[in-house]
């Protein structure tokens, strides 16, 4: 997709880049950061996170089929041992749980790939290297005819580098 | 809060509590540059590597020749004594279970207290778990008579629908630990990929550079994924945390579901769960202060995270001696008369050698922690680690060896004596994990770069004073 | 079993076939991993053998001269089990453990395969032919020569007699454990040389070092009537024992009273009125007071029956004295001659047999035959055999097995063994015992002596019309009363009844000097008495090839597969001996090398050794190599370099009857230095207050029961206590465990619902075993041994590869024994160990006690064992993956784990080396490497029983069948059935007052019920026996935990 990508050495000039291109609104924005920063997060001022709805129904499903297999599993084969009953579900707890764990947080993990749209094979456009180093990018996904004028606005905040990507 | 430029200026936002900024922590960490060049630094594989890697695999060479004899020639070749039908495998099955523990426990617990101190270590105390419970999943399949039948624990379905025993402590365990390894993995796994983003863009030689980019399932580092990253790796600690406490606890059911004199006690989930932690510490100290000086880490690990980690140590160790009075005092007041002639003779028995390391290296030399010079002090540290070692291995000796040995039945009274065939094995399983650990930490950085690189200031346009930079990610 | 094994039916056949055939394919699947089925060893069955259906042979044991009754178990023509005959007069159904072991002969992997020659000094076979030729071309020119024979009641003694007759050959009829001097002081004061002793009727039963449990005279029926005489609780005999060392009789004695060897003529003289207690107690070393109150009490309890056994230079005397005071006391009516062990007399005393050697020594004997016996070993060396036996012309033997005398002899002919011949016995008077072929020969080239000798006879011309008869079996048809008629008609049972033409007359009865020899009992500095006595279990020495018997537990010091010291605990800690401290004991014949065992039972002042062990091969072959394929020297591979031979350390002299003297001789101890773990199956002999075997005293029995309140114990009330139906496997099928909820309730429990058709719930398989029977014989062990294919582990080869300790036992130490019965021996009282001081022996036959609450089957993963609607803990071998989680869950440790590959052919520490496997129980599998394995209750036989009840349309009846153990035992003590139908015996003897569960505490409800024990103090209990006297109804109070 075309746009223009934004390269900040610094934090601050990259957080009123994003302030105003908000306000100006020349289309989507994505934020790089070597690590998180929350002076980002509250610039972008985007939705909480939905991972915790995979975590959720992860765990219920977990919890319900540890118990659900070793009850099933207890009654299929009828054996008395120790003179205990056929399907305890006390000690099944255990089952609940580990099973809850097990696939609560692998959901929690796929729900997260999902969400931000990894794994992904090429870093398409929008991309820099840097990113992963030090430096701050915005890529603004803004109309060719609007480019020029997007990159006037970061230039101005203090881009190190402006280029359009096609 | 809306959008504005304001909240720039580091002298009107007090800094979050619990996390100091970098200039409080690592005052010697200036920028990110130096944060990449000296982390991935050590990632270039010397001499000494090549030379303790192959130590390692040769150990562990012996003890997979040695399995292969045992297997071959029936478990008599191990040093079994009947009533002692437990040895060597699940008294080290166990003691790797339990350094397993240190590591989600400082990833995991620490993160949801934002204890700070964890930023550096944490990277190699998972590792270190992950193939720590790589090790000890091996023993109960080495211990079985069978050890080719060891599948017919796991729920497998087949067309019989034969199936295991759920009442049995040995399948709970199958499950604890199958699920402790998948999700410690997982967690390891996700805290690294923004990491190996790093490597993979300061990458030059194209075929590495792929694989880090497979690895890194191209990571971006953009707003999106670092939302829902930081979300996810949350939700994770919140599992692993309970995780951490029921694996240990369900492994103490092997022995307290057993009536055997000495194992039948409810204080046992507490009791283990304290030493896995206890033990685990201590294998930190074991493989971290090396690795600090050789790494040249000393400013990422700050003798701060030293001090805090020997906190750590010194509770965990008192909780520990605290549990192994209380089970005397449980036999005394008990009236069980069974009970109290077993402990009578852990102390003053034959196996009073045993009980006497275990209480010295576990109660009594860790009580040097209250000096914060000993704290403070990485050698100490490092030889105390290697006592408290000993002493762990040596604590689930005494559990197993002298009750089995010491039962209801005296006419059945036994002994116990390991043979080459146990050493042997137990030699491997270090083998096995230090080849998996030296391994990592020449393809892996042994410290969470993007994690450090929170906490150290970020460049600014203004003019910016060296304290009370805003920090952390939460 | 029943006898009647004639196919009832075409349906019984045919599901017998599917029954034998899977158990076949069972056995030898067992063997190793990948499952080789050898179904059906016949392409064309012989006659009269139907493929996996039992037959039984009744037939006569030869394991020793008591001749008791057997019957063998042939299933697809191997004989897989031996078992007493319930209708011979000796043994009325029981068998010990030499008897059971009998098997392990016949299948010995190291029987010679066929005759062998010795050419300038090197063995080789030789053909039948020749053997007989050149035996032949000697036997025409020999006048004169020896048969040295094994004493065997019965016809082949007359046989022999005539035939060696002819050639002026002298016979001998040697029985080395034989006690020449009691048979003789019988017959002079009973007539009869074995007597039954009517236990039962006596109130005072005194033994002087008479051993009648462990074989003094026919030990079987002295069992039997002993155990019979004890389970009369109240009125039932007070039993002392006097002599230097506490037998395995002793520690069934109330009393111990150890006075010096030799002494005990004192003692009696006293007891007689002659002299006074204080003599009698200078001389005996034993307490004036003591020997009082045992005055006291003879002159009490009326009828006293007075034996002994105390095999030293009095013998004769002291044996002669201890019938007068029988008489005395109004014992004679109690020796009766009517059932007396006949079948004992008659063997040559020790001095013909010293006499002969001599003779053979100084006159050069053109021959000289042996048969069953070893006198190379057996004989004090002292007397020099070798060398008198090197003097004779030529040496023949025909012994099964390469013993120390064949390695002396110029010709093997190897006999048949007596399961695969044909003979009679004469066990007591007017029944004869028939012996009689239970199955083919093993090896073709064996043969019985009895032909061999009729053909020999046929070669030498001047003989060659004296002996028409073609076999020896021919021969004794005709001398049978009725002939072969009566014989076939007899061969049922077993019996005919009728006596056999005497045996060549017993030896002259030698009178009594006037003045008998005068022991000294002064002991030189560093002296010791030394008591020489043969093994319950090895006998004189022929039982140490059989690994069922190496590896049975002494009864007293639970010794396998080793020789040891009995020293007293007090001597031992005073010289600085531990247990296991290796010690030269000289005696005046030479020098015995053995570890130090600590007993209470034996006198300070004395060494107590046992026979049995130390073969060895002339050229001093080394411990057995697995593989090895050679002749196996020196009694075959488990019986070589194991152990050294008592015998040396004793002189040839014999007592004033002619009889061997065993003890009393004086020897110095010294230690060497060296140290080994003694293989002992024995962890602490102390019960630290477990209350595993409990005891009540006799007059205890009628009071209201102290301890317990109310009816809560087992027994004591009628209807609380029935095993199995108050187990939580009947509550969980009828649901209430299983389904809380009502209307889910017999949901879900299949064949545990009492309405299955199975019927299985509705049982209990229960055992009682009373402990006031049993005496610690062992005999039900080896019995456990050989029905579930249980494996020996203890030859020195049978461990690990590479760091194998070549050392006999090592396993045994390491604790790996497989004996799924075991019988523990705790003692009571004397907690200080001191001498004087009386202690008590109890004896508990512990097996797997089938827990209504297992506490080993929740643990197991993989439901490898779980609990089976009748009550029992079931085993799957081929589900269990050996965690052993099982084991250390079981508080009554009785599940043995396969550390090795015992079944396996192909691995050194196969227990079963051909021919041994012939005997493995087809119903049984052999268990595989890696897997735990315990007591099933015999559920094979369980089964068989059910299924042939209901082939035929019929309830399983009560007592209808009974476990290995159970028909074993020779006391009688173990009792197996069905607790929950009242109709069986075993549910009749849980209801009894003196049942109890062990580890009650621990809410297993168990399926095993034990009777305690029964003690009898003595009127002056306070004197002397502190520990037997105290009504202890449990263990002994907690000693030092760590003390062990």
């Amino acid at each position: 997709m075309a746009g223009v990508l934004a390269v900040f050495p610094h934090l601050d000039s990259a957080v009123h880049a994003i302030d105003e291109l908000k306000r100006k609104n020349y289309g989507d924005i994505t934020v790089y950061s070597p690590t998180p920063r929350h002076e980002l997060e509250e610039a972008a001022a985007a939705p909480v996170s939905k991972v915790r709805v995979f975590t959720l129904v992860g765990a219920l499903l977990g919890v319900s089929f540890g118990y659900w297999i070793m009850i099933w599993i207890s009654e299929y084969w009828p054996l008395v041992v120790g003179g205990k009953a056929i399907a305890t579900w006390i000690p099944y707890t255990v089952f609940g749980f580990e099973v809850m764990v097990l696939v609560g947080g692998l959901s929690t993990v796929f729900g997260m790939f999902g969400l931000s749209r990894i794994p992904r094979l090429t870093m398409t456009v929008g991309y820099d290297g840097r990113f992963s180093h030090g430096d701050y990018g915005i890529f603004v996904a803004a109309a060719p005819d609007k480019s020029a004028e997007v990159s006037e606005l970061l230039r101005k905040h203090g881009a190190t580098e402006v280029r359009n990507e096609r | 809060m809306a959008a504005s430029a304001a909240p720039l200026s580091p002298l009107d936002e007090t800094p979050r509590p619990n996390i100091p900024t970098a200039a409080v922590r690592l005052p010697a960490v200036k920028d990110y540059e130096q944060v990449d060049n000296e982390i991935l630094a050590t990632l270039r594989p010397s001499a000494g590597w090549f030379a303790a890697l192959g130590v390692a695999i040769l150990c562990l060479l012996i003890g997979a020749a040695t399995w292969i004899y045992q297997i071959y020639e029936g478990l008599g070749a191990a040093g079994y004594h009947p009533p002692t039908m437990w040895g060597v495998y699940i008294i080290t099955f166990v003691f790797w279970v339990g350094i397993g523990h240190a590591g989600t426990l400082i990833s995991a617990i620490l993160y949801l207290f934002r204890a700070g101190f964890r930023t550096s270590i944490y990277r190699m105390a998972e590792a270190m778990t992950v193939f720590a419970v790589m090790t000890a999943g091996l023993f109960p399949i080495l211990h079985l008579g069978r050890p080719w039948k060891f599948f017919w624990l796991i729920p497998y379905p087949n067309w019989r629908l034969i199936w295991p025993n759920p009442k049995s402590p040995l399948v709970w365990d199958v499950f604890a630990i199958l699920t402790y390894l998948t999700i410690s993995t997982t967690f390891l796994y996700i805290g690294l990929i923004p990491d190996i983003a790093v490597l993979r863009d300061r990458e030059t030689n194209p075929v590495r550079k792929r694989i880090f980019a497979l690895l890194s399932l191209g990571w971006r580092n953009s707003d999106r994924e670092w939302r829902h990253f930081t979300r996810a790796y949350l939700f994770l600690a919140a599992f692993a945390t309970p995780l951490v406490l029921s694996v240990h606890s369900v492994v103490s059911f092997d022995f307290a579901m057993a009536l055997t004199p000495g194992w039948h006690a409810t204080i046992f989930p507490p009791y283990f769960v304290a030493g896995a932690i206890f033990s685990g510490i201590g294998m930190v100290f074991t493989i971290g202060i090396p690795l600090r000086k050789y790494f040249k880490l000393q400013h990422y690990i700050t003798l701060n995270d030293l001090d805090a980690a020997a906190k750590l140590c010194l509770f965990t160790s008192m909780v520990v001696g605290l549990a192994y009075l209380t089970e005397f005092q449980i036999a005394w007041m008990s009236g069980n008369q069974v009970e109290q002639d077993y402990f009578w003779n852990r102390v003053f028995g034959q196996w009073a050698w045993a009980a006497w390391i275990m209480l010295i290296c576990n109660m009594v030399l860790p009580l040097s922690l209250f000096s914060q010079k000993m704290r403070r002090n990485p050698t100490w540290l490092f030889i105390l680690s290697i006592f408290i070692n000993i002493g762990m291995w040596f604590e689930r000796f005494v559990i197993v060896v002298p009750s089995l040995s010491h039962e209801f039945e005296p006419w059945q009274w036994g002994s116990y004596a390991p043979t080459w065939v146990d050493y042997a094995i137990l030699l491997g399983s270090f083998g096995w994990f230090f080849m998996w650990f030296l391994l990592f930490i020449k393809q892996l950085p042994v410290v969470a770069i993007a994690e450090i690189k929170e906490i150290v200031p970020p460049k600014m346009s203004h003019a910016v004073h060296g304290h009370g930079q805003p920090g952390g990610s939460h | 079993m029943s006898q009647n094994t004639e196919p009832t039916g075409i349906k019984r056949r045919t599901f017998l076939k599917v029954l034998g055939a899977s158990g076949a394919a069972a056995a030898t699947v067992g063997c190793s991993p990948e499952p080789t089925g050898k179904l059906i060893p016949y392409l064309v069955s012989p006659d009269n053998t139907v493929p996996g259906v039992s037959q039984y042979y009744a037939t006569t044991c030869r394991e020793c001269a008591a001749a008791c009754g057997i019957i063998s178990e042939t299933r697809d023509g191997r004989s897989i089990k031996l078992e007493g005959n319930p209708e011979h007069p000796m043994n009325r159904g029981a068998l010990c453990a030499r008897g059971q072991a009998a098997l392990q002969g016949l299948y010995n992997p190291d029987r010679f395969r066929g005759p062998m020659v010795k050419r300038n000094g090197a063995w080789q076979p030789i053909s039948w032919e020749d053997a007989y030729n050149e035996l032949a071309q000697r036997l025409g020119g020999a006048t004169g020569g020896l048969f040295i024979n094994q004493h065997e009641s019965g016809l082949f003694p007359t046989f022999l007699a005539e035939w060696a007759g002819s050639y002026g050959i002298q016979t001998l009829q040697v029985d080395a454990e034989a006690d020449e001097a009691a048979a003789a002081a019988h017959r002079a004061a009973y007539g009869v040389a074995w007597p039954r002793f009517a236990f039962q009727d006596a109130r005072l039963i005194v033994s002087f070092g008479a051993d009648f449990l462990d074989g003094w005279g026919a030990s079987v029926p002295q069992q039997l009537d002993f155990a019979d005489a004890r389970a009369k609780l109240e009125n039932a005999p007070r039993f002392i024992y006097v002599g230097p060392r506490r037998s395995l009789t002793g520690l069934n004695a109330d009393q111990w009273i150890g006075c010096r060897p030799g002494t005990e003529l004192d003692i009696l003289n006293f007891l007689r009125g002659q002299g006074t207690a204080e003599q009698a107690a200078q001389a005996s070393g034993v307490p004036a007071a003591t020997l009082t109150a045992l005055q006291q009490e003879l002159a009490a309890a009326r009828p006293a029956l007075v034996l002994a056994g105390a095999r030293n230079a009095r013998g004769y005397e002291i044996a002669t004295a201890a019938a007068q005071l029988t008489q005395q006391s109004g014992g004679a009516a109690l020796a009766r001659s009517a059932g007396a062990a006949v079948g004992l007399d008659g063997a040559a005393r020790y001095a013909d047999l010293q006499a002969a050697v001599e003779r053979m020594r100084t006159t050069k004997l053109p021959i000289v035959f042996v048969r069953g016996v070893n006198p190379a070993y057996t004989l004090a060396p002292q007397l020099d055999f070798a060398q008198a036996f090197a003097n004779a012309g030529y040496r023949v033997s025909f012994s099964l097995y390469p013993d120390e005398t064949t390695e002396l002899c110029d010709l093997v002919l190897p006999d048949l063994h007596s399961l695969e011949s044909w003979g009679a016995a004469q066990p007591v008077a007017g029944v004869i015992g028939l012996q009689q072929p239970v199955m083919d020969p093993v090896f073709s080239g064996t043969r019985a002596t009895g032909d061999v000798l009729l053909e020999l006879a046929k070669k030498v011309p001047a003989t060659a019309t004296r002996f028409p008869h073609a076999t020896y079996r021919e021969w004794l048809m005709a001398r049978l009363p009725g002939g072969q008629q009566a014989v076939a008609g007899a061969l049922n049972k077993g019996l005919l009844p009728g006596s056999l033409p005497a045996a060549p007359a017993a030896p002259a009865v030698a009178a009594a000097p006037a003045a008998a020899p005068a022991t000294t009992t002064a002991l030189g500095n560093g002296e010791y008495f030394l008591v020489v006595y043969p093994s319950p279990v090895l006998g004189d020495g022929r039982g140490a090839n059989k690994p069922w018997l190496q590896e049975l537990p002494d009864p007293v010091t639970k010794v396998v597969w080793s020789s040891w010291v009995e020293m007293h605990p007090e001597t031992a800690a005073q010289r600085g001996i531990e247990r296991g401290d290796i010690v030269e004991v000289k005696g005046p014949g030479g020098t015995f090398r053995a570890p130090v065992v600590p007993y209470l039972g034996v006198r300070p002042d004395t060494v107590a050794i046992a026979l049995g062990q130390g073969h060895r091969s002339g050229t001093n072959m080394p411990i057995y190599e697995w593989g090895d394929e050679g002749v196996q020297w020196g009694y075959g591979r488990y019986a070589r370099g194991v152990g050294d031979n008592a015998m040396k350390t004793l002189v040839a002299s014999a007592d004033a009857a002619g009889g061997f003297v065993w003890t009393g001789h004086k020897a110095t101890v010294t230690t060497t230095g060296d140290h080994e773990t003694i293989p002992s199956t024995e962890g602490s002999a102390r019960q630290h207050g477990r209350g595993i075997a409990q005891a009540i005293a006799a007059g205890a029995l009628t009071q209201p029961d102290a301890e317990h309140h109310g009816h809560e114990i087992p027994g004591a009330a009628s209807h609380e206590f029935l095993p199995g139906l108050r187990s939580p496997v009947a509550a969980d099928a009828q649901g209430t465990l299983g389904a809380p909820v009502k209307e889910d309730q017999g949901k879900n429990v299949g064949m545990y619902s009492p309405d299955h058709w199975s019927g299985m719930a509705k049982r209990r398989w229960a055992m009682t075993i009373d402990l006031a029977r049993c005496t610690g014989c062992s005999a039900c062990v080896t019995a456990c041994y050989a029905e579930n294919n249980i494996p020996t582990v203890g030859a020195a080869w049978q461990n690990a590869t590479v760091y194998a300790v070549s050392k006999p036992g090592f396993n045994v130490t390491r604790g790996r024994e497989m004996n799924w019965l075991r019988i523990e021996r705790y003692y009571e009282g004397n907690d200080e160990a001191r001498f004087g001081e009386d202690f008590e022996a109890r004896f508990v036959p512990m097996l797997c006690q089938h827990c209504g609450n297992a506490p080993c089957e929740p643990v197991c993963p993989v439901y490898a064992t779980y609990h089976a609607p009748d009550g029992l803990n079931v085993q799957v071998y081929n589900r269990c993956v050996g965690t052993r989680y099982c084991s250390n869950n079981c508080p009554y440790k009785v599940r043995y784990f396969n550390w090795f590959g015992y079944g396996e052919e192909d691995r050194k520490q196969y227990a079963f080396p051909e021919p041994l496997n012939w005997q493995l129980n087809p119903d049984v599998t052999l268990r595989g490497k890696g897997v735990m394995e315990k007591c099933s209750f015999c559920i094979q036989r369980i089964r068989e029983a059910e299924n042939r009840a209901s082939l035929e349309g019929r309830p399983v009846q009560a007592d209808e069948f009974t476990t290995a153990c159970a028909a074993a035992c020779p006391s009688r003590a173990i009792v197996f059935g069905d607790a929950a139908d009242q109709n069986w015996t075993v549910a009749k003897l849980a209801e009894d007052r003196r049942a109890y569960h062990v580890f009650e505490e621990l809410n297993t409800f168990t399926a095993v019920v034990y009777l305690k024990k029964v003690t009898h103090p003595g009127p002056a209990a306070a004197a002397t026996a502190a520990g037997t006297a105290a009504p202890t109804t449990t263990g002994a109070p907690a000693a030092a935990p760590a003390a062990h």
